[in-house]
C-alpha cells in the first residue's frame, strides 16, 4: 500500500503538468510583453514627456502604489484601511525631515520609511484587531486624522506651509539617455507593487487570505493564524505605502492637505473604482482619479460634477469597476474569452473527468500527504490503523470539560469524552443537547471553563484551532464554510495550509522560487485527490457559489482529509445529502478508518450511526448519557428514552 | 467655564444632529452617506435662496429643509440601492455616495457662486445670558431642537410599531422582510430622515455660518466624528457624540490654544476607540462582562 504511494504521486505530478505551468508567470510571453509595454511607454515618459506629463504620471504611480497596496488589504483580506493616507504621510514626512535635518542618505531612507511606516501598519493592526468591517475603517480614518492634525499644527513639520522635498539624483552620465530619472525609479516601485500583488495572487497563500475574509473559521481550522497573517499583511501594505511617501516627496514640497482623509478615501475610491482585489483594477483607479481633474478642460465646477457622476455611474452600472466593465465589454465581444476558470464547460470537465476513471484510495492519499508532514514518526500505516482500535490509544480525551455562553447555563456539563485512535466515533443527541458545541470546544474554537483536553496525548489547554490543525486535526463544519468565489479545489488547497513548508514568508516571490513549482504541483495534484476521494472530481474547477449544497459538503470533508489528517471531526457532514450521497459519504468514512485516521462523527441520523461507528457517545442537555461500543450504547434503556423511543 | 459648556452644547448640537443623521441611514441600510453633510448644505442653501426673494422666512426655512429630504431620498434612490442590490456587504456605496457628495456640492456652486452669501438672521442677532455667560438665543434654540429631535427619534423608534419595524429591518433584513416589513421603504424613509435631521441642521447653522457651498465638508466630518464617538449602535448615541465634540472643540479652544480644537477632539476620539471601538455607548455590556469576570472565568467566544 505504501510502497505504490510514491509512483501513484509522480504519475499524478505529471498529468498536473499544464495546470502549473500557470504557475510560472515570469516566463509567460504576457507578462513579458506587458513589462516591455511599460519599459517603453516609462522611457517614453522619462525621455520625450513634456514636465507637465511627467508630473501627471508621477501622481499616478505614486498613487498606484498606494491603490495597489490598499487592495492588498481591502481586496484580499477585507480590511477597509483609511489609513493609507496618514501611512503615506510619514513615510513622505519622515523621509524629507530626516534628509533635511539629518542629512541621511536618500536610498537608505527608502528601506528605512518602508521598515518605520511598516512598524507604524503593524502597531495600527495590532490596536485594531479587534474591529473589522466598518469599526477598521473608522479606526484608521482616525490615525489619517491625527497624522494630519499633527502634521499642520506642529513647529518640526513646517505646520500648513509644508516642507520643500529633497531633489532626486539624476543619471549618472552613461544613462542619461533614459531621460527623468525620478519618474524611472517611480515607475519601477509601482512595477514592484503590482509584481508583488500579482505573486500573491499566484500564490497557494492567496486562497488563505481570502479564506480570511470570507471565512475565517475555515481558515482557522485548516492551520493558519487569521489574526497574525492579517495583521502582517497591513504591516506589508503599509510599508508600501512608506515607499510611495518616499518617492512623493522628490516631486517638490510636501504640506498636510495632500495627506489628509479625503485622500484617504479617494485611495478607496480608486481601488473601488478600478476594480476590487485584482492586479490592474487599483492602478487604472489611480490612473484615473488623478488624471481625469487634470485633462478635462472645463468649468472646474462642471467638471467635478461629471467626475462625481462617473463614480456613480462606474459603480452603479458595474460595482466590480473598471476591470468589471471591461470584462463585461469582452464577454460580450468574444463571447468566450474571458469565462473564468470556474465555468469551465461541461465538456472539458467531463473530459478531464474520464482521464482518471479509477478512485484513488484513501491510503495512498493520507500517505501522500503526511509525506513531508511535521509528525512523521507517529503515523500508523494503514495495516496499523486497522488494528489500531484494539491497541486502543486515544486520539481524543477531554476529561470534565463544561462551558457555558456568557452567563447561561451549562452547555456542556462535567463531560468526558474519549475517542479511540483509527475508531469511527458517533456524538449523537437531540437538538440542543451540546453536540456543536463539544466539538468547538475539542476543536479550539471554544475555551473550556474547566476540564482537560488531550489530542494524541498532547494538552490543548492553550492554542485554538490552527494549533490543533498542525498537530493533525481537521474538522468541517455544520453550515458549508467556504470561500464562495474560489473553485471548489482552490478551496480544498485551503486545507493543507499546514503542509506547505514557510508558505507566508515565500508567498511575495512565489512565482519566481524554483521550489514553489514543484510544490505547486504537489497541492494540485494532492487537491485534485482529495477531491476524486470524495467523488466530486467532476466539480474541481467549479466555483463553490455555482455548486449544489451536497458538494459543498463533499467540498469540506477533501479539505478535512487533504493533508492526510491524524483525526477528523465532521459536524453532521450528511445534512442535505441526497440517499445516494449519503451512502457514499459512508463508504468515504469506512476508508478513512482503514487508513488509520480517527474519526468524530456528530449526526441526526442514529440508524447510519449506529451502523457505522464502532463506538458511540450520547449527549442530552450537555450530559453524557451513554458512552461505548455502538451495539451497547444501542440497546441502553436510558438512550432509547432520550433519543430513540419516545 | 460655564460659556465654554454652552457653546460647546450649542456647536454640538448641529454635529450631533448631522452625527444623527448618518446614524439612521446606517441604521437600517448599513451605508454611511459620505454626502449626508452635502445635505446639511443643500437645506443652508435653499433656504438662503428661497429667503432672497423676499417671502416670508418661514417658508425658505420650510423649504430648505424640505430640499434635504428629497435629497436625501435621492441619494438612496440613485447611489444606494443600485449599489446594495447588487451586494449588501461590499463598500461600493463608499464610491456612489462620495460622487452623490460631489456632484451636490459643485452643482451648488456652479448655481449659486462658490462664495458666502447671507442667511436670514432668524433669532442670532437676540443674546441672551444664562449666568456669567452669553448665548444668541439661535444657539440656545438649536441646543432645545436637538436634544428634543433626538428624544424624539426615540420614542419614535422604540414606542411605535413603525420604529419597531425599522430595528427589525436593521437587525436583519431578511428575516423583517419575510415578516412582512417593506424593507424598501423602510430605507427610503430613513434617507428621508436623514435628509430631515440635515436639513434641521443647516437651517439652525445658517444664521453662524451664512450659505455657502462647502459647508458640507466642514459639519460633514464633524458629524461623522460624532458617530464615531457615540458608535452606530443607537442612532441616539451620535447626539451625545456631538455634544461630546462640541464641548471639547471649545474647551481645547479656549483652555490650550485655539489650534487645538483642530486636534485635541481627536485625541479623546482615539482614545474612546482604543477603549471601546464600537463606539463610547458600546462601553456598558463591557463593563458588565468585566464585572462577571470578577465572578468566574469568562469564555473566550470566537
Amino acid at each position: 500500500m505504501r510502497a505504490e504511494a510514491p509512483a501513484a504521486g509522480a504519475q499524478r505530478e505529471a498529468e498536473a503538468g499544464p495546470a502549473a505551468a500557470r504557475s510560472l508567470p515570469w516566463r509567460s510571453p504576457t507578462l513579458l510583453v506587458s513589462v516591455a509595454a511599460y519599459a517603453a511607454f516609462t522611457y517614453y515618459v522619462a525621455h520625450d514627456g513634456t514636465l507637465y506629463l511627467q508630473g501627471l504620471i508621477l501622481v499616478a504611480a505614486v498613487f498606484g502604489i498606494l491603490a495597489v497596496s490598499l487592495d492588498l488589504v481591502a481586496g484580499m483580506v477585507g480590511l477597509y484601511s483609511l489609513g493609507h493616507a496618514g501611512l503615506f504621510a510619514i513615510g513622505a514626512y519622515g523621509t524629507t525631515l530626516l534628509y533635511n535635518d539629518h542629512h541621511w542618505n536618500l536610498f537608505v531612507l527608502l528601506p528605512v520609511s518602508m521598515l518605520g511606516v511598516g512598524i507604524v501598519g503593524l502597531l495600527l493592526g495590532t490596536l485594531t484587531l479587534r474591529v473589522s468591517g466598518l469599526y477598521f475603517a473608522i479606526t484608521t480614518f482616525i490615525f489619517t486624522l491625527v497624522v494630519t492634525v499633527v502634521a499642520s499644527d506642529f513647529a518640526f513639520t513646517g505646520g500648513y506651509g509644508g516642507l520643500i522635498g529633497p531633489i532626486f539624483p539624476g543619471f549618472p552620465g552613461w544613462l542619461d539617455w533614459l531621460g527623468q530619472s525620478l519618474i524611472w525609479c517611480c515607475m519601477a516601485l509601482l512595477l514592484l507593487a503590482v509584481l508583488l500583488s500579482l505573486a500573491l495572487r499566484r500564490s497557494p497563500l492567496y486562497p488563505i487570505l481570502l479564506a480570511i475574509r470570507d471565512a475565517e473559521a475555515f481558515a482557522a481550522a485548516a492551520g493558519a493564524r487569521t489574526a497574525l497573517i492579517r495583521i502582517g499583511l497591513f504591516g506589508v501594505s503599509a510599508a508600501m505605502a512608506g515607499a510611495a511617501g518616499w518617492v512623493f516627496t522628490f516631486q517638490g514640497f510636501i504640506s498636510p492637505s495632500q495627506f489628509d482623509w479625503t485622500v484617504s478615501v479617494n485611495i478607496l475610491v480608486m481601488v473601488i473604482l478600478g476594480g476590487l482585489n485584482t492586479t490592474i483594477g487599483p492602478v487604472l483607479g489611480a490612473a484615473f482619479v488623478t488624471m481625469f481633474p487634470a485633462q478635462v478642460n472645463i468649468n472646474p465646477f462642471w467638471q467635478e460634477v461629471l467626475f462625481g457622476g462617473l463614480f456613480l455611474a462606474v459603480i452603479v452600472v458595474y460595482p466590480a469597476g473598471f476591470v468589471g466593465l471591461v470584462e463585461a465589454a469582452a464577454r460580450r465581444l468574444f463571447g468566450l474569452l474571458p469565462r473564468r476558470e470556474g465555468e469551465a464547460p461541461a465538456a472539458a470537465v467531463a473530459a478531464r473527468a474520464a482521464e482518471h476513471p479509477a478512485p484513488i484510495g484513501i491510503s495512498a492519499l493520507v500517505a501522500a500527504a503526511r509525506e513531508g508532514a511535521h509528525h512523521p514518526e507517529a503515523v500508523p500505516s494503514a495495516e496499523d490503523g486497522a488494528a489500531g482500535v484494539a491497541a486502543s490509544r486515544l486520539a481524543v480525551e477531554c476529561r470534565g470539560i463544561s462551558f457555558a455562553y456568557g452567563s447561561g447555563a451549562l452547555a456542556v456539563n462535567n463531560v468526558d469524552f474519549l475517542v479511540k485512535e483509527g475508531s469511527i466515533h458517533g456524538l449523537i443527541g437531540p437538538n440542543g443537547s451540546g453536540k456543536t458545541t463539544l466539538v468547538n470546544l475539542i476543536a479550539g474554537s471554544l475555551k473550556p471553563q474547566a476540564g482537560t483536553i488531550r489530542l494524541e496525548d498532547v494538552s490543548f489547554e492553550k492554542g485554538g484551532p490552527p494549533a490543533r490543525a498542525r498537530a493533525g486535526f481537521m474538522r468541517t463544519f455544520q453550515a458549508p464554510v467556504l470561500v464562495r468565489e474560489l473553485s471548489v479545489a482552490d478551496n480544498v488547497g485551503v486545507g493543507l495550509y499546514s503542509r506547505v513548508p514557510r508558505v507566508v514568508p515565500r508567498a511575495p516571490l512565489w512565482p519566481v522560487l524554483p521550489t514553489a513549482r514543484k510544490d505547486d504541483r504537489r497541492l494540485r495534484g494532492r487537491a485534485a485527490d482529495a477531491l476524486r476521494f470524495v467523488g466530486a472530481e467532476q466539480w474541481t474547477r467549479a466555483r463553490v457559489t455555482n455548486v449544489p449544497h451536497g458538494i459543498q459538503q463533499l467540498t469540506q470533508l477533501a479539505a478535512a482529509v487533504v493533508a492526510g489528517p491524524r483525526a477528523v471531526i465532521l459536524d453532521e457532514p450528511l445534512a442535505g445529502l441526497s440517499p445516494t450521497e449519503v451512502e457514499h459519504v459512508a463508504t468515504i468514512l469506512g476508508e478513512l478508518k482503514s487508513a488509520g485516521v480517527s474519526v468524530i462523527l456528530i449526526e441526526h441520523q442514529p440508524r447510519f450511526v449506529f451502523a457505522l461507528c464502532d463506538e458511540v457517545t450520547v449527549l442530552d442537555a450537555g450530559e453524557v448519557v451513554a458512552t461505548g461500543p455502538a451495539a451497547a450504547v444501542r440497546d441502553n434503556d436510558r438512550v432509547r428514552e432520550v433519543y430513540l423511543g419516545r | 467655564m460655564l460659556q465654554v459648556l454652552l457653546s460647546g452644547l450649542a456647536s454640538g448640537a448641529v454635529y450631533g444632529l448631522v452625527g444623527m443623521g448618518f446614524a439612521i441611514a446606517f441604521y437600517v441600510t448599513r451605508v454611511i452617506n459620505f454626502a449626508e453633510g452635502q445635505l446639511l448644505m443643500v437645506a443652508v442653501m435653499v433656504a438662503a435662496a428661497i429667503a432672497r426673494t423676499g417671502v416670508w422666512v418661514g417658508f425658505a426655512l420650510a423649504g430648505g429643509v424640505l430640499a434635504a429630504v428629497l435629497a436625501g431620498v435621492a441619494t438612496y434612490l440613485v447611489a444606494v440601492r443600485p449599489v446594495l442590490a447588487f451586494s449588501r456587504f461590499s463598500f461600493a456605496w463608499l464610491v456612489s455616495t462620495l460622487g452623490v457628495a460631489l456632484i451636490l456640492q459643485n452643482v451648488a456652486a456652479i448655481i449659486w457662486g462658490p462664495t458666502s452669501r447671507s442667511f436670514p438672521t432668524l433669532l442670532n442677532g437676540t443674546g441672551v445670558h444664562i449666568g456669567s455667560a452669553t448665548l444668541t438665543l439661535q444657539e440656545l434654540v438649536t441646543i432645545g431642537v436637538a436634544i428634543g429631535m433626538a428624544v424624539g427619534f426615540e420614542l419614535v423608534r422604540k414606542r411605535t410599531l413603525f420604529g419597531k419595524a425599522g430595528m427589525a429591518v436593521a437587525y436583519d433584513p431578511e428575516m423583517a422582510s419575510a415578516l412582512g416589513a417593506n424593507t424598501g421603504m423602510m430605507a427610503v424613509i430613513a434617507f428621508a430622515g436623514a435628509g430631515l435631521f440635515a436639513g434641521i441642521a443647516g437651517i439652525l447653522i445658517g444664521p453662524i455660518t451664512y450659505s455657502n457651498p462647502y459647508l458640507g465638508n466642514t459639519y460633514g466630518i464633524a458629524g461623522f466624528v460624532a458617530l464615531m464617538i457615540g458608535g452606530t449602535e443607537r442612532p441616539v448615541a451620535a447626539m451625545v457624540g456631538g455634544l461630546l465634540l462640541g464641548i471639547l472643540e471649545e474647551a481645547s479652544k479656549s483652555l490650550i490654544n485655539t489650534q487645538a480644537s483642530d486636534w485635541f477632539p481627536f485625541v479623546v476620539v482615539v482614545v474612546i476607540l482604543l477603549v471601546t471601538p464600537q463606539g463610547l455607548f458600546s462601553v456598558g455590556p463591557q463593563l458588565r462582562g468585566l464585572g462577571r469576570r470578577w465572578r468566574r472565568p469568562r469564555p473566550a467566544v470566537t
